[in-house]
């Protein structure tokens, strides 16, 4: 009974109540500093994989698009571009001082979007209502992943598309390389830096829990999306997997 | 990262050609994979017309099989190598394709105006064209002398018109030969005939 009710927070196993919480004060500590985490985690390429992931999408004027865990804001940025003036997007994040900070941001760039507290494992949307639903690094801190991806699959339009970028296996021969990047360096340059390396332990943990890429896609598929492909980019640090609702 | 290249050259060729993707609007969705030799590479249709590369585990609706040299004579715009070009798949797919790719155009100077501005883009556009232009003509200059040289000078290579005179004589003479074989043929026959023990009796 014990194990239904547990789960992963980076190698620790805790209550599934616990999880959220847990990963909401991660995310509390960080949010401040989250552009300088994401820089310092992905030596900058997060700004290359989310755009990759915006031309990926297909995205055209006039479309509605919804961003899950949408943090600093920084896709719904590039989104509202793609939309246009006839379209729209929709900012969402569990976290009040994510949201805040992305809501904030996306503000002072002059755009104004509806920016909602949410829990994407119970999103407040009627059905068949998006063309694009994306969630960027956020799908490994969801409690139930597999509640998560169905909840995106219902929300999106027939003919809509879900996209999900998020870190992934990494190519075997780089794979003790990059062990060493995440254990060794990165909780040191998050104490250097934030002064948390707690946080930046949690995240490098959170990264070798996460789902493969053959696995994510075949969730994808159990959820009932369609021609679910997936890209490896920086061999294999990050996936982008996109399906389509049918 | 070579497919998030490829995938921004692709979509900027198509921004740059807004008709192409009206044309690949219908197929959204859809891929093609094109095979030359070794190389293999897939395409996917987005839903707002822009092309991507595939992912890693994509099924293709339809396969172009291209050989080098086919490839060679479509770069070079022959249009009769494109019936050298296999299709299996989803052909209206493919046909939308090789639409796309011979009528796109890249437009450099637009390009290059974002980096150094309008006037200087022009300049350099006009002179590199005017300088591939002048090296177009040196080199068809050069050919000129070269093949003079040794059609008239150090005769090497036949004339045109010299190969045309040739190839008539060579006609008339087969013709003449074969007069001659048939009156030849003629004249053995009579000449048995007049042989033969009958026409002694």
């Amino acid at each position: 009974m014990e194990k239904e009710n547990s789960t992963h927070f980076g190698f620790k196993t805790v209550a599934e109540n616990e999880k959220a919480k847990k990963v909401g004060e991660v995310f509390h500590s960080v949010a401040s500093k989250y552009d300088l985490m994401n820089d310092v985690m992905s030596a900058g390429l997060h700004r290359s994989w989310k755009r990759f992931a915006v031309e990926i999408s297909g995205v055209k004027a006039g479309d509605t698009v919804l961003d899950i865990a949408g943090g600093s804001g920084d896709l719904s940025k590039l989104f509202a571009k793609k939309v246009g003036e006839t379209g729209k997007v929709f900012l969402t994040d569990i976290n009040a001082s994510m949201l805040g900070v992305g809501r904030d941001r996306l503000l002072d760039a002059g755009l104004s979007m509806p920016a909602i507290q949410c829990d994407a494992e119970k999103l407040p949307f009627a059905d068949n209502q998006f063309d694009c639903v994306i969630v960027a690094f956020g799908l490994r801190n969801m409690t139930h992943k597999d509640l998560a991806i169905a909840e995106m699959q219902r929300v999106l339009k027939v003919g809509g598309r879900l996209l999900i970028l998020e870190f992934s296996k990494v190519w075997q021969p780089l794979s003790k390389i990059y062990d060493a990047y995440s254990f060794k360096l990165l909780p040191f340059m998050g104490k250097i830096l934030a002064n948390d390396a707690d946080s930046y332990q949690y995240l490098a943990e959170s990264i070798r829990m996460h789902p493969d890429q053959e696995t994510l896609k075949q969730m994808m598929v159990d959820a009932g999306l369609s021609k679910v492909d997936y890209y490896n980019l920086s061999a294999g640090v990050v996936a982008l997997h996109k399906g389509y609702k049918i | 990262m070579q497919k998030v290249a490829l995938t921004r050259l692709l979509q900027h060729l198509i921004a740059q050609n807004s008709w192409a993707q009206d044309l690949l609007l219908p197929f959204a969705g859809k891929s093609l994979q094109f095979n030359v030799s070794v190389f293999q590479q897939t395409l996917v249709v987005l839903e707002n017309g822009q092309l991507a590369i595939s992912g890693e585990t994509n099924l293709p609706d339809a396969v172009m099989t291209i050989s080098p040299t086919t490839l060679l004579r479509l770069l070079a715009k022959d249009e009769a190598a494109n019936r050298q070009v296999s299709i299996t798949g989803d052909t209206q797919l493919a046909s939308a394709f090789a639409k796309v790719f011979a009528n796109a155009h890249w437009d450099v100077e637009d390009d290059l105006s974002r980096l150094i501005g309008d006037m200087p883009a022009n300049q350099v556009v006009d002179s590199t064209k005017k300088m591939v232009d002048s090296v177009k003509k040196s080199s068809t200059n050069a050919v000129d002398m070269l093949t003079e040289f040794l059609q008239e000078e150090k005769p090497l290579i036949a004339k045109k018109i010299s190969v045309e005179n040739f190839n008539a004589e060579v006609d008339t003479l087969r013709s003449d030969v074969e007069r001659f074989e048939k009156k030849l043929d003629k004249l053995i026959k009579r000449a048995q005939q007049l042989h033969s023990p009958k026409s002694l009796s």
